[in-house]
């Protein structure tokens, strides 16, 4: 296209680029100037804007040239820059010149009383981030180490600086601390985001409910994230329950995420999810976990475990769902115990320690009493199993009133 | 003279304190003979600066009221003085200060500087001084210069002495302001001594810009300096008879040279050279103007604030030279000096004060020296010449010293202006004081910010707009007077001259949009390039004589300002004043650069000349080895230029000097309370340099330039933190460490021993960036060793070493090490985060390996709480591993045993417990392990019993609740057993 655009018209779409965006910014007219700013949504106009610029080259001499341009050059300068080498992927350029233009546009904001233009301060926040993703990209083809990223994380720090006070922008903070999240666990140095969760959280100029749901439940997702990492279940439940209440229903890519967290969550304290959810949100990876839960089939859920490992490492939630396997082993007790029951419900209550070993290795399992004895030790530690074991005859002993107490919500004692 | 007459009554008190401030000053510059002679070197660069102020002044001056411009008061007042000294009329004018202060004392009895002081827009001011500085100094201060020159003018600078007390009047208002101000940055002091450095810029410029009319007010200020001699007593009068000595002066110069004012002529003449930097000095002036102004806006960038405080600065130390002179000369030397003290102390100059009261006992001597005094200027000179080199050092110095809180990037430089003053005091009072200085200026941060944003700015853009949309930003955000001067200066480089402030505008609109041209280039230049020092040198023959002379000052002055700035300061400075340097080049010429880097260099050097040749060059010799660690640190490609082109300007000044290097050693003999302080400033300044140095080497080091080739071949090296750059000399390069590697793995010694040994290899390995399989092998050597004996400290720093060599592709046990890393982050971590990146970076090919394997079972077992596991594994763990799961055995078994008493009852065999628990590793019938499980049990709380049969049990119920976990017997206050004083010791002595 760009070979057939004559100079001319290369010079009016500039201008006329130019143009609305004083414009824009003079009526303060947020909605209209976001797609201005929007690089990566590679609209049509943007790509003919691009192409123009790079057949006309001297764009800054046009900038100058009138008064009511080069008040915003330096917005506008490099912006151009970065559209031109977006054009002709040169993404590392892009970025370069993309984050001096965001630099520019973050203190005329500051000057801005109102938070008029909070929504293309969005699409400034969420270009740069996909941006320094695409010229990380690039850099890591080219063999060189991709710090842009990096250089985004800490440029979006100083735009949560600018929204993070008084008045009517802090609403927008929590838009920028999602769009950190997203960069910190991109880059796996979520221990940085406890500085922003800190100031979100406690700071009194933050109502958490007066920000949009939209980072509400993006927040709600991260935390919660971090939560898992950090094995606390309850915590992890609410905020995950959280997002997942207010997360929009139509939305089901959102929700499965969400779901990837919460299910292991909620196995862990004893939830088990119905097999149409895992269905429905293709979460199938947790069904031979729920299955193996469901049977105290410690070899299901080992396989389980090594098949998905991969996924379950990168996701984070394997040290979670590895844990599970003390639950299966209650099942697995609790079982046995039933059988039992049914054969001689007189001496329901006392497992011998042969019997757990043998439907191990009918499990395929093969481990021997010492083992086996830690393990009904480490039941009865945990208050997974109600009751006593004797050594010396080698017998667990169960307490006759509920000897497998149910989680219910409340994570495994540690 | 009108104006003297009317400022000498007001100034006289006032004055007289600044004059005897500055006449302490110059005696501090001391150096009396050296000082002579660099107060006419001292006097032009101080013109020079002057006339900055002057211009500044007439318009800022008043504005001055603020600190930056008070201090611009200051030093025009003091240049005043100072151009009253010989150099000061011609100098002044040449210097744009001097010239300013000049027009201003011209003016202010004109009423250009009540029309300063009523401006008050401190702002202008600065801007006029920023712009007063190159074109000011051209035009009107040249003008004035030329008026000044004219022996009125001079009469009035020589007034200075009465100018001073004139000035003082002048001051009231300025120096009042000033004094509070100004001499609140000690800096000014400093300047003052620094002067002499910032005159050299000043003659420099003023010989580019007024060449011929400097030279013909260097003929006046030398006339000056002759009558302050011949007048000498009459101190006071000096203003009128100045007045008449410089119309006469010029006729009376020469009768003043034969004495030690010709001497300073031909110090000029050497000082030609000097002048060339003075032109960059000039320029700098322009900067102190600028800083002044910067002050008061902050927005101008910390660059021109620097230079301006530097010039400033520099321009005091001129005027104070000039007064030291009178001073010895005069009685009144000695009240001003009193008065001076008093001042000082009252703001950083109280350091000043202090190495002022010594310049004056320095003046005692000098008096009688004057004539030796020639012999100084000579020095002076050679310092001079040196100075153009010193400007920029000394208008950063002054800078930063002035901007104390600016400190950091200008400070640097002033602090080398105040060393270089208090050097001739006392380096050490003088450096404190200016850096006592340098923190007050809370301003120059600011225009440093300012500055910083404006120059990147245009880095990025060059635009000039965009530097001055930056301007203007900082200059809103600014508080106080700055705004105007700052908006001055924004405006200036977008509406050149016509947006130019009010009075000032016509002078400052030049300067500043010079000012805004010279930011852009600045940065550019700043650093690598070398100024032209050509067409200064020329216009400056005539004047170099006061250029040698301020060059000795400054030289002084530099040392201390080296001295008294801090390292970063100086770095900061430097930056700034390469900038500044830049544009002092651009403006005036870019000879300036060249010849102040000369000067720093110079400097130095003259100082050694001048003082006692054995010390001072014992001293620089000491410096120069202490650098030269800093150096090799900093040895980038661009430090070696500077340092080439520094030596080069440095021979260059010692072939002019020659002559003067004569009068120097006379001087040597005669003063050696002079002799020493200059070595002490020497050494003040080498360290000065080196700082810089250093500073600039961490903006853009050169990490392959700093790379050290080893020569050592001894095998045995012990490890000692560097705290310099490496030598060469001490270290060993591939092949010894190849070999020092195995001795030490041979070697029957402790793990002490050998770890010192492998951090003195890895110490050399990392020194000469070798990374190779060696490289590895030393580190897992380490690492093992570390492993076998628990120093988890020392394992850590290898593995993440080993882990960044191996994703470079180098070979080695990659897979046993993590295997290690992994039980590290298992048992030691506990961070799940960590654990979770750990795992699923292992290979597929990892995950095979019989140690990793083992670590992950290892690590199921830990996290599932399975003891019985976990000893298992530990009895059959391959390579290390059983070392980094002995660090846990302890926890596990704890939580195990807590795990038992509550699950068992009623009772458990200790026998069980000593099998499952690892206390017996083979299944023989060995009661050790038995007696050792019941003796950790009993240590750990647990109820042992022996039953009916004679067995050894456990009451888990009973000992449920009395477990505990005792302290740790080898446990350290401080964490780590390693540290342990007996190991300490035996260490230090091994």
């Amino acid at each position: 296209m760009a070979s057939y655009m004559s100079m001319g018209e290369a010079h009016r779409r500039i201008t006329d680029y130019l143009n609305r965006f004083v414009d824009v910014i003079s009526y303060q007219d947020g909605t209209s100037l976001k797609p201005l700013l929007s690089l990566s949504s590679e609209s049509p106009s943007f790509l003919a804007l691009a192409d123009a610029l790079n057949l006309f080259q001297d764009a800054n001499r046009l900038i100058k040239q009138a008064d009511k341009y080069s008040q915003y050059a330096e917005i506008v300068a490099p912006l151009f820059r970065a559209m031109q080498s977006y054009r002709v992927g040169h993404l590392v350029e892009s970025y370069q010149a993309f984050e001096k233009s965001a630099n520019a546009f973050i203190q005329e904001f500051r000057n801005w009383e109102s938070a008029w233009a909070l929504e293309a301060l969005y699409v400034v926040v969420y270009e740069i981030r996909i941006l320094a993703e695409k010229a990380d990209r690039e850099l890591a083809s080219n063999g060189k180490t991709p710090e842009k990223l990096k250089a985004a994380g800490s440029f979006l720090m100083k735009v949560f600086g600018v929204l993070a006070g008084k008045g009517p922008k802090r609403v927008g903070a929590l838009y920028v601390t999602c769009q950190l999240f997203k960069v910190y666990f991109k880059l796996g140095t979520v221990h940085l985001c406890r500085s922003v969760i800190r100031s979100i959280e406690t700071a009194r100029i933050f109502d958490f409910e007066e920000f949009p749901v939209r980072d509400k439940v993006t927040y709600m997702y991260y935390t919660g994230r971090l939560e898992v990492l950090n094995e606390n279940f309850p915590a992890a439940d609410h905020k995950l329950s959280y997002a997942l209440k207010h997360c929009d229903p139509q939305s089901e890519a959102n929700i499965r995420m969400i779901l990837k967290y919460l299910v292991p969550v909620k196995l862990s304290i004893g939830i088990l999810p119905k097999k149409a959810l895992l269905e429905k949100y293709t979460l199938v990876e947790y069904s031979d976990i729920v299955l193996a839960m469901k049977r105290g089939d410690l070899r299901l859920l080992r396989h389980a475990l090594e098949e998905h490992e991969d996924r379950f490492l990168r996701s984070g939630v394997y040290l979670v769902l590895e844990k599970l396997e003390l639950q299966v082993y209650q099942r697995l007790v609790k079982k046995i115990y039933i059988i039992q029951k049914q054969k001689d419900p007189s001496k329901a209550h006392q497992i011998k320690l042969e019997m757990i070993v043998k439907a191990l290795k009918w499990l395929e399992m093969e481990m021997d009493l010492d083992e086996v004895e830690c393990i009904m030790s480490i039941l009865i530690y945990k208050n997974l199993v109600k009751g006593y074991f004797a050594h010396k005859s080698k017998v667990a002993v169960l307490s006759k009133q509920d000897p497998f107490p149910k989680l219910n919500g409340k994570p495994i004692n540690s | 003279m009108m104006n003297q007459g009317g400022v000498t009554d007001t100034r006289t008190i006032l004055e007289q304190k600044s004059s005897l401030e500055h006449h302490t000053v110059d005696p501090s510059h001391a150096q009396n003979p050296s000082y002579y002679a660099p107060p006419p070197g001292s006097e032009p660069a101080s013109w020079t600066s002057y006339n900055h102020d002057q211009q500044s002044d007439p318009r800022s001056v008043p504005q001055a009221s603020a600190g930056t411009v008070s201090s611009s008061g200051a030093t025009n007042i003091e240049y005043a003085n100072y151009s009253a000294y010989p150099n000061n009329d011609p100098y002044g004018y040449g210097n744009t200060n001097y010239s300013g202060y000049y027009s201003s004392y011209q003016q202010q009895p004109n009423q250009p500087y009540p029309q300063q002081q009523p401006s008050q827009t401190y702002g202008q001011p600065a801007g006029a001084y920023q712009s007063t500085g190159a074109p000011h100094q051209p035009i009107s201060t040249f003008q004035n210069a030329g008026s000044y020159a004219g022996p009125t003018s001079y009469s009035t600078t020589y007034y200075n002495p009465g100018d001073y007390q004139t000035s003082g009047g002048y001051p009231s208002a300025n120096y009042n302001n000033t004094q509070t101000n100004s001499w609140n940055q000690g800096s000014y002091a400093n300047y003052g001594h620094q002067y002499p450095n910032y005159t050299a810029e000043s003659n420099g410029a003023y010989n580019a810009q007024s060449a011929p009319a400097t030279s013909v007010q260097y003929q006046q200020d030398y006339k000056q300096w002759a009558d302050y001699y011949s007048q000498t007593e009459v101190t006071c009068a000096p203003g009128t008879e100045n007045v008449a000595s410089t119309s006469t002066s010029n006729l009376a110069p020469p009768p003043v040279a034969a004495s030690g004012y010709s001497a300073p002529n031909s110090q000029q003449l050497s000082a030609s050279t000097a002048p060339s930097s003075w032109r960059p000095e000039s320029g700098l002036s322009e900067l102190p103007s600028v800083q002044s102004s910067a002050p008061v806006n902050n927005v101008h960038e910390g660059y021109w604030k620097q230079g301006g405080q530097g010039f400033q600065n520099y321009t005091v130390s001129s005027m104070q030279s000039n007064f030291q002179k009178p001073l010895d000369l005069n009685p009144i030397s000695g009240s001003f000096q009193n008065q001076q003290k008093p001042e000082v102390p009252q703001q950083p100059y109280v350091p000043y004060a202090t190495s002022h009261q010594v310049a004056q006992t320095y003046h005692p001597l000098p008096p009688p020296p004057p004539q030796t005094a020639a012999p100084p200027f000579d020095s002076a000179r050679v310092s001079n010449v040196q100075i153009p080199t010193n400007p920029r050092i000394s208008l950063n110095l002054p800078a930063s010293l002035p901007k104390n809180s600016n400190a950091s990037v200008g400070g640097t430089k002033p602090a080398y202006i105040g060393v270089s003053l208090p050097k001739i005091n006392d380096n050490a009072s003088s450096h404190a004081a200016a850096e006592s200085s340098l923190k007050p200026g809370m301003l120059p941060k600011s225009l440093r910010g300012y500055v910083e944003r404006a120059l990147s700015r245009c880095k990025d853009d060059r635009q000039m707009s965009a530097c001055q949309d930056i301007l203007k930003e900082v200059i809103t955000k600014a508080s106080t007077d700055g705004t105007l001067s700052t908006r001055d200066w924004d405006t200036e480089p977008l509406f050149p001259l016509p947006n130019v402030d009010l009075i000032n505008n016509d002078s400052t609109t030049p300067s500043s949009l010079i000012k805004s041209r010279r930011s852009p280039s600045r940065r550019t230049k700043s650093r690598w390039e070398p100024l032209p020092e050509e067409k200064p040198v020329e216009k400056q023959l005539s004047f170099t004589p006061s250029n040698v002379k301020h060059s000795g000052p400054s030289s002084n002055n530099e040392r201390d300002k080296q001295v008294s700035t801090a390292r970063p300061e100086n770095k900061e400075n430097k930056f700034s004043n390469l900038k500044f340097y830049l544009g002092n080049q651009k403006e005036t010429n870019k000879a300036g650069l060249r010849p102040a880097k000369r000067q720093h260099v110079g400097d130095g050097r003259i100082g050694l000349n001048d003082g006692d040749s054995s010390s001072d060059s014992d001293k620089e010799q000491s410096l120069t080895a202490y650098y030269a660690g800093a150096i090799a640190l900093a040895d980038s490609p661009e430090e070696r230029k500077r340092r080439e082109s520094r030596s080069k300007r440095f021979e260059r000044n010692q072939g002019s000097r020659s002559a003067p290097i004569l009068t120097k050693t006379k001087n040597v003999g005669g003063g050696n309370l002079y002799t020493r302080r200059a070595s002490a400033s020497v050494l003040a300044n080498s360290n000065s340099l080196d700082d810089g140095a250093a500073s600039r080497a961490v903006e853009d080091i050169d990490w392959d330039s700093l790379t050290v080739k080893g020569t050592c071949q001894e095998i045995e090296k012990r490890y000692l933190r560097l705290t310099s750059a490496p030598d060469p000399a001490t270290v060993r390069p591939e092949e010894v460490l190849e070999k020092a590697l195995v001795f030490v793995q041979d070697s029957p010694k402790n793990y002490l021993y050998k770890c010192d040994q492998l951090k003195s290899i890895r110490q050399d390995l990392t020194v000469q960036r070798i990374r190779n399989e060696l490289t590895v092998k030393v580190y897992e050597t380490h690492a093992r060793l570390a492993i076998e004996v628990g120093d988890l400290s020392e394992y850590n720093q290898c593995q993440s070493q080993l882990q960044t060599l191996y994703a470079e592709g180098i070979k080695g046990q990659d897979m046993e090490f993590s295997a290690y890393n992994l039980l590290c982050v298992i048992l030691h971590s506990n961070n799940n985060r960590d654990l979770l990146s750990a795992m699923s970076r292992l290979s597929v090919e990892a995950r095979k390996d019989a140690g990793v394997k083992h670590a992950l079972a290892v690590r199921a077992a830990v996290t599932s709480g399975n003891y019985v596991l976990f000893f298992k594994l530990y009895k059959d763990a391959p390579n290390l591993n059983t070392c980094l799961m002995d660090l846990y055995v302890e926890k596990m078994r704890y939580a195990a045993v807590k795990c038992m008493t509550r699950s068992y009852r009623p009772t458990l065999p200790v026998s069980y417990v000593t099998q499952v628990l690892g206390f017996q590793l083979t299944d023989e019938k060995d009661t050790s392990g038995l007696e050792e499980c019941t003796e950790w049990l009993k240590a750990h709380g647990a109820c042992v019993a022996t039953d009916n049969s004679g067995e050894m049990m456990l009451d888990a119920k009973a000992s449920m609740a009395s477990l505990f976990m005792p302290e740790p017997d080898d446990a350290v206050a401080h964490g780590d057993a390693s540290l342990a004083v007996n190991d300490f010791l035996t260490r230090s002595l091994s």
